[in-house]
């Protein structure tokens, strides 16, 4: 019992950030039909953009440093997100999706590299980090950082889910994903649209970045690539473009790896994560969430 | 695989072509008075080890200038070469061809074993001595290359050392090992649990995880069930530091260490003060803990203004008894030279005397155990 409970906090820890990440890959997914492997490393941006911000505020920084610390991270990264988008994908929209797709490879290697060269190649230890205290909870600890991980996550996620079904631009990215053309004839700004969609995204990924250095304590330019990765999965299978599905495949792919691990030990996480990938896509190839057609975004 | 190893053995075979026409030139020239002895440097300056292989840069471009100043080998000055080996075998391949077709008469330094193991088949072709100061992987000397020098003790001897100390000094029964899937680290994970086995105890755990993510609570909640006394983690000090975070703030039983690719002060900063106090190291012995390399650390903090870290001594001293050995062989005549290495008796380093056994490894281990206390290494 209090293993299976401890092993629920960190799936639920590890589903977090995935979910988060997994929400970005998908709204692209859903609004331009492009894979976008740059995402995970706007995490990594993130992670940096709050490691430099709160650097400047020295040993002492408060609550109000996180604070600043965390919405420069999330500016930034929308921003950035912004950028790659006008820079890199907007020329390429019309042309073949491969050419995009190679694309998206080849930021997420600008990222990567840039940052290195930047900030060194060494692994680099946060300067402000959550506390380690908690409480015990059925033989299992879980401490407050992880509440605030959860709520945090669990906050920005409903907040995103309102926006995109209630607001009149979440109707519109709706709108987008269902046919492009028809929404531009309706008079709506598409290109406008799109750019929010990169920018809450990215923004998302860049704020988990920061969670995530926050948390744990160490960063590199290479952080980015393997939480991308299983965000990607995660997101694929909820069924990409839906966004209670990216929340959920998060959650799936961190129960899946917990429980891998107590099953089949830690070296064999991956091998049944992703056997069970297999057998939901073969299963069911739209994802747990995918067949709502009109639910996409 | 094939194919991997058919391109190994043309690009060995023709570096071999290469080096067997340009070194002729480098000994014509040396022959004169104005003659130099060139000496290859292969360390990782690029990649997540980087660091460790501008440390060993620095140490021996010291050595080497400080025997140069005394008027070199027999009126021979050393010129160094360095190459990048960035810790990858494929990049060693290339960084070991590159420096065989330069002539180099030996090489030294090494830092990751995986780097080590394709490029020192490459100088045992072209004859090259080849002095590791760093990389201690069992596998090294198995290759049974004759050229091959290792000043650091191995993977066997560290084990034994590791085992030794959880059973005995702390008293131990019920080890948990835990590595991350790299040659060097599932090595000397599993090194390790035959040592613990032969000397008594149990290990009730051998785990992996991998180092490119960060949460590794799933794995040490499962490790936690077992109880064990002490968990002893084989790989490197970035995943380390989290490793140790982890385990305490889930409360794991036991104490944890870790193995000398973890000695970087840096461990100390990713896990915390808190979580690290009383963790303990098993390293070979680095400048700061010897009480000889005073003036040492002082030198070298003086021309790079930075810590020495912790392979610099030994690459230090490794340049210097490579120096030795050359002028101990009389000529710069690679074949000689991997004779006089091998009739090294007792030379005088840092970390103790130093003599070879046969098979290239240090006959006499040298490692030591470190705690951590107040967020600082200490000697035990």
């Amino acid at each position: 019992m209090e293993m299976f409970t401890q092993q629920m906090i960190n799936a639920l820890i590890i589903g977090s950030f995935y979910a988060l990440i997994a929400l970005g890959y998908s709204m692209v997914y859903g609004i331009i039909k492009l894979l976008n492997f740059a995402h995970g490393d706007l995490y990594m941006v993130g992670a940096f953009v709050g490691f430099a911000v709160l650097s400047l505020f020295g040993g002492g920084t408060g609550l109000l440093g996180v604070v600043v610390a965390f919405f420069a991270a999330l500016l930034f990264g929308g921003l950035l997100g912004i950028g790659i988008e006008r820079v890199a994908y907007r020329p390429l929209l019309s042309s073949p999706r491969l050419t995009i797709l190679i694309t998206a490879v080849g930021v997420s290697l600008v990222l990567e590299n840039g940052v290195m060269k930047s900030f060194g190649p060494s692994f680099k230890v946060y300067p402000v980090q959550l506390p380690t205290e908690g409480f015990q909870i059925f033989g299992a600890t879980l401490t407050y950082a992880q509440i605030l991980i959860i709520l945090l996550s669990v906050l920005l996620m409903t907040a995103l889910h309102l926006f995109v079904t209630r607001s009149l631009y979440g109707k519109a990215m709706r709108a987008i994903s269902i046919d492009h053309a028809a929404t531009s004839l309706m008079g709506i700004p598409v290109t406008r649209i799109i750019s929010l969609t990169f920018f809450i995204g990215s923004s998302l990924a860049a704020a988990s970045g920061m969670m995530a250095g926050m948390y744990y304590g160490q960063i590199s330019f290479m952080m980015g690539f393997i939480v991308g990765l299983k965000a990607f999965t995660a997101a694929v299978i909820g069924g990409i473009g839906s966004i209670p599905g990216a929340m959920l495949g998060g959650l799936v792919l961190g129960l899946l790896e917990s429980f891998g691990t107590v099953w089949l030990g830690s070296e064999w996480k991956d091998v049944f994560a992703f056997s069970i990938l297999i057998l939901i896509l073969v299963l069911k190839p739209t994802g747990l969430l995918g067949e709502n057609v009109t639910e996409r975004m | 695989m094939k194919s991997w190893q058919k391109l190994g053995l043309a690009l060995t075979l023709s570096s071999a072509l290469l080096s067997a026409c340009s070194p002729e030139a480098v000994n014509n020239s040396s022959g004169g008075g104005s003659g130099e002895i060139l000496i290859g440097v292969q360390t990782p300056t690029t990649g997540s080890s980087a660091k460790m292989g501008e440390d060993m840069n620095n140490a021996i471009k010291m050595a080497t200038e400080e025997i140069n100043e005394k008027g070199g080998i027999d009126g021979k000055k050393i010129k160094l070469e360095f190459a990048d080996d960035a810790c990858d075998p494929q990049t060693a391949t290339a960084a070991a061809n590159k420096l065989v077709s330069q002539g180099v008469k030996a090489v030294i330094g090494f830092y990751c074993s995986g780097a080590t193991l394709p490029s020192s088949g490459i100088y045992h072709n072209a004859g090259v001595p080849v002095m590791v100061t760093a990389a201690s992987s069992a596998k090294i000397p198995a290759q049974g290359y004759k050229e091959v020098f290792l000043t650091t003790a191995t993977t066997d001897q560290q084990s034994e050392a590791a085992a030794e100390y959880m059973l005995k000094t702390l008293g131990g029964k019920r080890v948990a090992i835990v590595h991350d899937n790299t040659a060097f680290a599932k090595g000397l994970a599993e090194t390790t649990q035959t040592a613990v086995q032969k000397q008594g105890g149990q290990v009730v755990a051998f785990e992996a995880i991998n180092p490119e993510e960060k949460d590794f609570t799933a794995m040490l909640t499962q490790l936690k069930a077992q109880k064990p006394d002490a968990t002893f983690w084989t790989a490197y000090y970035a995943a380390g530091g989290l490793l140790i975070k982890q385990f305490e703030q889930l409360g794991v039983s036991g104490a944890i260490g870790v193995g000398d690719g973890s000695n970087d002060k840096t461990l100390i900063e990713i896990a915390g003060k808190e979580a690290a106090e009383d963790a303990f190291v098993i390293t070979s012995p680095t400048a700061e803990f010897i009480p000889e390399a005073k003036s040492f650390i002082d030198t070298y903090k003086s021309k790079f203004n930075m810590e020495p870290g912790p392979y610099t001594a030994v690459s230090y001293d490794g340049m210097r008894l490579l120096a030795d050995a050359i002028k101990r062989a009389g000529s710069d005549d690679k074949a000689a030279i991997v004779k006089a290495l091998s009739e090294t008796k007792s030379f005088k380093t840092f970390g103790g005397d130093v003599s070879f056994k046969s098979d290239g490894t240090l006959e006499k281990s040298n490692f030591i155990v470190l705690k951590v206390k107040n967020g600082q290494f200490t000697r035990e």
